[in-house]
Formats: structure tokens, sequence, C-alpha cells
């Protein structure tokens, strides 16, 4: 077990800059998941902390060594991969634990490593068999073992769970998360799901076309992102986004949002000193569906801050237990998570409540949190 | 309701005639290339008269192995009367060691050219590639001057270095198309694990690669036993191969066309490679559309 520095790392593939200047720090049993769109750069990381591909740029250190130049075999990681790589013409028992025979471990210390692994995992009975004769997630728990057989420093994950279908993904899931908790491991796990990172890590990192967008906690990037890209990427259904102007509503700063018959007047109470220069200028306005929702009062919550606002809705989805209901504010569609039972009727007038302690504002043009 | 059962009864009156068009050109086929092979089996099976009295297809009144033994043991090639037996030999001398030599070596090189890629491999691939389109005669004359300078002229040793370099182009570009297909990550896994180049080699790549093993070595033991060219070109004599034998006999001017010993010399000549496809033929269709379809 060991901690994971990052230090100004960057990739280049001839003139092609794939990874811009990474800087990330995560500690001794972290779980860190990088997160991204296809393309930004994540699976370059990864097989750059797995020493696959070498860094053009920049310190990679495990606990206190330098790794850029150590061979992948004596970095002391182990790593699983999408397609689960298993060895096709050996037994699960001889893919387990090929990396063991390699590094001249005695057959019979391999052996008990083997039985260990196997019932942490439950695969037991399948140690005879070949990677053909598995199921998806029986593949999927092999490829693990064979990461846990080696006791590594850290353990890399590229995208492990994306082959198996939606149940098992959910499945294995939590069990990823529960042998996270039971070995307390160093974990860096490559997604595109969102959620998966949400549900799994300790600590988030955002990319998007090679840069480091956020890298903090599942928590503060749900509630504070950076910037646009982060805070749409980050939730499902993803954030609102609604055009608006910050304006000085007799002595509070408020969001005004434009409307054909009357602007909706959202005051912020306790505003950031940060909004104070945006005063009078357009600001895009973010606010999650859950931070929208039927008529409530303060008093429900604790801490919020409730601004009641009358609008006509255009669709509603239930989804059993909450009801989404969308309706149009400035020419966008805006997603609002209703009770079930206060959930309206299509082309009915509903008063709607906007918790403004929850919301987020950006820059227009820099797409910045401001 | 009678309109369907009509409609299908009339398709399958239609398909049943097709059916029967179809295995009567593949019959007709069948025996436009099977009939040579009968006309060349019957006639090793007759004896000198029989084969002046008889017609050309007619069966054998009298089986006699007698052409077969003759042709294996006592047949003159050139002036030398002991058969063609030294010549199969020499021939599996040299088709042996070169096709196994060959298919190790485009195994390593497709291995290399796919799984390790480094600078330049596209251009190594594209060389070796173009080595599939040179001509046999035009390597002939420096290919002697090398051999020459080697000390391998006129010997087996020299046969099989000819067969191997012209082979590997071959080789080559059936393994490096068939290991496109296999993940990458395989290799990165084992890597991981601690293996090296050759380790990975032995023991995750080769041992799933026989169906193109296969493709391989029917395709170069096929090309290497049926060679005339390199042969007559750069073994003379007693270290000449089977096919160089078969000319020599056959093309004899001297003395009673022996047709049935002709035959015969002509079928065991022929006998390996039949041998290699019937015994390993079903791989070899697996083999060549292995690399095509994604699995």
């Amino acid at each position: 077990m060991a901690s994971l520095t990052l230090d100004k790392v960057r990739k280049a593939f001839g003139p092609v800059e794939v990874l811009k200047e990474i800087n990330i720090a995560i500690e001794d049993g972290e779980f860190l998941v990088l997160v991204g769109p296809s393309g930004c750069g994540k699976s370059t990381l990864l097989n750059l902390i797995a020493g696959l591909e070498g860094s053009s740029d920049g310190e990679i250190r495990i606990g206190d060594r330098v790794i850029n130049d150590v061979h992948p075999k004596d970095r002391n990681i182990a790593m699983v991969f999408q397609s689960y790589a298993l060895y096709p013409n050996m037994t699960v028992r001889k893919n387990i634990t090929f990396g063991l025979e390699i590094r001249g471990v005695s057959a019979a210390e391999r052996d008990k490593a083997v039985a260990d692994v196997a019932k942490l995992l439950q695969i037991e009975a399948l140690l005879d068999r070949k990677p053909s004769q598995l199921s998806g997630g029986q593949r999927q728990r092999v490829a693990m073992g064979r990461a846990l057989v080696r006791d590594p420093d850290i353990f890399l994950f590229d995208e492990p769970l994306s082959n198996l279908d939606a149940k098992l993904r959910v499945d294995m899931r939590t069990e990823i998360k529960k042998l996270h908790q039971r070995l307390g491991a160093t974990i860096v796990y490559v997604t595109h799901d969102q959620i998966e990172a949400m549900t799994l890590a300790s600590r988030i990192a955002v990319m998007k076309d090679g840069i480091l967008q956020q890298f903090d906690t599942p928590q503060n990037i749900y509630e504070r992102p950076n910037n646009i890209f982060v805070a749409g990427f980050i939730g499902s259904p993803s954030m609102n986004f609604i055009n608006a102007t910050l304006i000085n509503d007799n002595g509070n700063l408020a969001v005004s949002i434009k409307r054909d018959n009357d602007p909706i007047i959202l005051t912020l109470k306790d505003a950031p000193e940060s909004y104070q220069g945006y005063v009078g200028k357009d600001v895009v306005f973010g606010i999650r569906p859950e931070g929208l929702t039927h008529k409530r009062t303060g008093s429900d919550q604790p801490g919020s801050q409730y601004v009641n606002f009358d609008c006509k809705v255009e669709v509603i989805e239930p989804t059993g237990a909450d009801t989404m209901t969308v309706v149009e504010i400035g020419g966008k569609e805006i997603v609002a998570r209703v009770r079930p039972d206060r959930a309206p009727q299509p082309g009915e007038i509903m008063t709607f409540s906007a918790d403004m302690s929850q919301i987020s504002l950006f820059d227009p043009v820099t797409e910045l949190r401001i | 309701m009678a309109d369907i059962q009509h409609y299908s009864h009339d398709a399958g009156w239609k398909h049943t005639i097709l059916r029967g068009l179809l295995y009567l050109v593949l019959i007709l086929f069948a025996a436009y290339y099977l009939f040579p092979l009968f006309v060349m089996i019957s006639t090793s099976l007759k004896s000198l008269s029989e084969i002046r009295e008889g017609s050309l297809i007619s069966l054998p009144r009298v089986v006699t192995f007698d052409a077969w033994t003759y042709a294996w043991n006592e047949a003159c090639v050139g002036v030398e009367c002991s058969g063609i037996k030294i010549y199969f030999w020499n021939s599996v001398k040299m088709a042996v060691p070169a096709v196994l030599i060959s298919t190790f070596l485009g195994a390593i090189n497709g291995y290399a050219l796919t799984k390790w890629r480094f600078k330049g491999a596209n251009i190594v691939f594209a060389l070796l590639l173009f080595g599939c389109f040179i001509p046999f005669q035009v390597v002939l004359l420096p290919m002697s001057q090398v051999l020459g300078s080697l000390g391998l002229a006129s010997s087996t040793t020299g046969l099989v270095l000819v067969h191997v370099v012209y082979g590997l182009c071959f080789t080559t570009l059936f393994f490096r198309n068939y290991y496109v297909s296999i993940p990458d990550e395989l290799v990165k896994a084992a890597t991981i694990d601690g293996a090296g180049f050759f380790t990975i080699f032995w023991r995750i790549i080769l041992p799933i690669s026989t169906p193109i093993i296969v493709v391989s070595v029917i395709w170069q033991f096929t090309q290497i036993w049926n060679d005339f060219l390199f042969g007559a070109s750069f073994a003379s004599g007693d270290n000449a191969p089977m096919t160089v034998a078969l000319n020599n006999i056959v093309n004899t001017t001297t003395g009673v066309k022996q047709y049935n010993v002709d035959m015969a010399t002509a079928l065991l000549t022929g006998l390996p490679t039949l041998l290699v496809y019937v015994l390993a033929g079903k791989y070899f269709v697996r083999g060549l559309t292995a690399g095509s379809v994604k699995g």
C-alpha cells in the first residue's frame, strides 16, 4: 500500500498533447476515480501510472519512489483491464498465479495465495476452467483475482465494469467498494460513468481534453463544480443551466431570468463575495433537478433557502421515486424533481421552489464557477 | 390459406430443381478434377504390357505395385539407377527444417510487428510484404552468388536457407494479420505480471496461434515441397529434391517410356502435400478466415 503523486505530468504523441500538466496526489488507501468522456486522456494517464506508456514530462511517485523510468513489472502495481485480458490458453488457476510464477514464487506459496484469493472472490469452483468457459461476471472476478494475488502497492482498474450488463455492473460495483474497504488498498479507477465515479471514489479527478478539470471529493465536486463541464458531467439527470442576469433587488442580490411576460426573480441570501463583480452582468445559473421542487417552505429542510415562482409544466416523466417535471424557462427545457404525490399534469401552471442554497453561478464566457 | 400452401409447394419444387442443378455442376467439376488422378492411379497399377494393349481409362486387369517399388528403388535418375528414394529424403530434409524455421520466424516477426511496435514497424512490414511479390526468377543469380560465398552451393542447407528467406514474407504476413486481432491488453497484462518479450511469446501468444501455425505450415510445405526452380538451380546431382528427380525420370529420352513408373513417381511426389492437406485441411480455412472477423 502506498500513496500516489502525479507532479506536472504531461504526455504528447508527436505534436498532439494528450495530457496537459496533470497534478494529482492521493494518500495511502484512497480510491481515486479518473472520469471523463472518451478521448479525455484518462486511460492514457492510467497507462502512464502502470508504465505501459512513458510520460513526456513530469514526475510520477509511488510513496517516495519516483517511478518514471521503472519497468511496469517493478512498480509493484496490478491492473484490471476492460477486456479482462485473461490468458485464453491457461486455466483460471494458472491465470491467477502466472505473475507469481514469473516472479519465482514457490509452488506451495502460489497454491496458498490462489486459495486465499479464490475464497475472497468466491471463485473456488472455477479454478480449473478455461476463461472461455466463464461468464462475463466470472471473468471479471478472475481478472480481479489476478490483481489481488500479487498484493501490490496500487491497484489500477481500466473501465472494469463496462463490459457487464446493467444489473451485474451494479453488483460488481458494490463488491469493488467492499473489497476496497476490507483491504484498504490504494486504487486508481478509470471510468466514463459518473455514477461509478460518485459511488466508488474517495476522490474524483474529472478530465476533459487532457486537462484536469477538477480534483476533489465526490460531494464537493457535486455541490461546487469548478466549471460548466464538470457541473453537467456529474449528476444524473444533469444540472440545469439557465441564462440569467445577476441583479441588485432592493439590497439583495438576485438572479433574474428573462421570460416573455414577467421575469423570474430568485433572491439570494448570504451571496458569496465573488458574486459582487457580476452585478448587472449575464451569468449562467446552474441548479440541479433536486434543487427545483414543488412548493416547499424553509422549515422542510433546515439550511435551505426556498424561493417560489410559477411556471407552466410541459412534460412529466415519472421514475417511481420522483417525478421529473420538465418546464420551459428562457427557451430551455428545465428539469425539476417533484414528489410523485405533488406531481402536476402537463399544461398545468404550478408553483415551484428553487433552493437557492444549492445553486451554482458560472461566467458565460470562461464557463468557470463564480 | 390454400394460396399459401400452393405457393410454398411451388417454391419447394423450384428449390429441388435448383439443388439438383447445383449438385450436377459440382459433380461435373469434381469429376473434371478427379479424372486425371484416376488415370494416374490406374496407370501406375498396371503392367507396361497392359498399358500398351488397353485404353487410357480402363481399370487395371491385374493390380500390381511393381511400378511403385521400381520407382522407389530402381528408377534411373540420370545415370544413377537407385530409385527416387534418396531424392524423397532430400526433399524431406529440405522441406521440414525450412517449414519449421520460416514458420517460427514468421511468428516472431508477426508478434514483434503487432505487439511491440517500434518506430518504422510499418515500413519494415511494407518491405516484407513487398517481398511476397518478387518473382523467383529475379533472385536466382544474386542468390546463387550469396550461396556460393557462404559455401552452401549445391547443398540441402543452402536450399533450406533460400526457402526460409523466401517464405519469411508470407509467414510474417500470416502471423501479423492473425496477431492484429489478439487484444493488446493481453500483452500489457503479461508485462505487468512481469513477463518479457520471449516469455509472453512462448507462454501466451504461441499457445493460442494453432490455427495460423497450421495455415503457415500447409502453405510453406506446399510451396517448398513443390518447388522446382530453386531445387533445379541451387541443388544438383545427389542433393536434388524430389521434384527435380521426377523431372529427370519423366523427361528421360532413352529407352522405353515406362508410363506406369512415371505415374507412380509423380504420385509419390505429390503424396506428402496431399497428406498434409488431408490431416490439417480443416484448420486451413478456419485459420485463413480467423483474422478477418473480430471475435
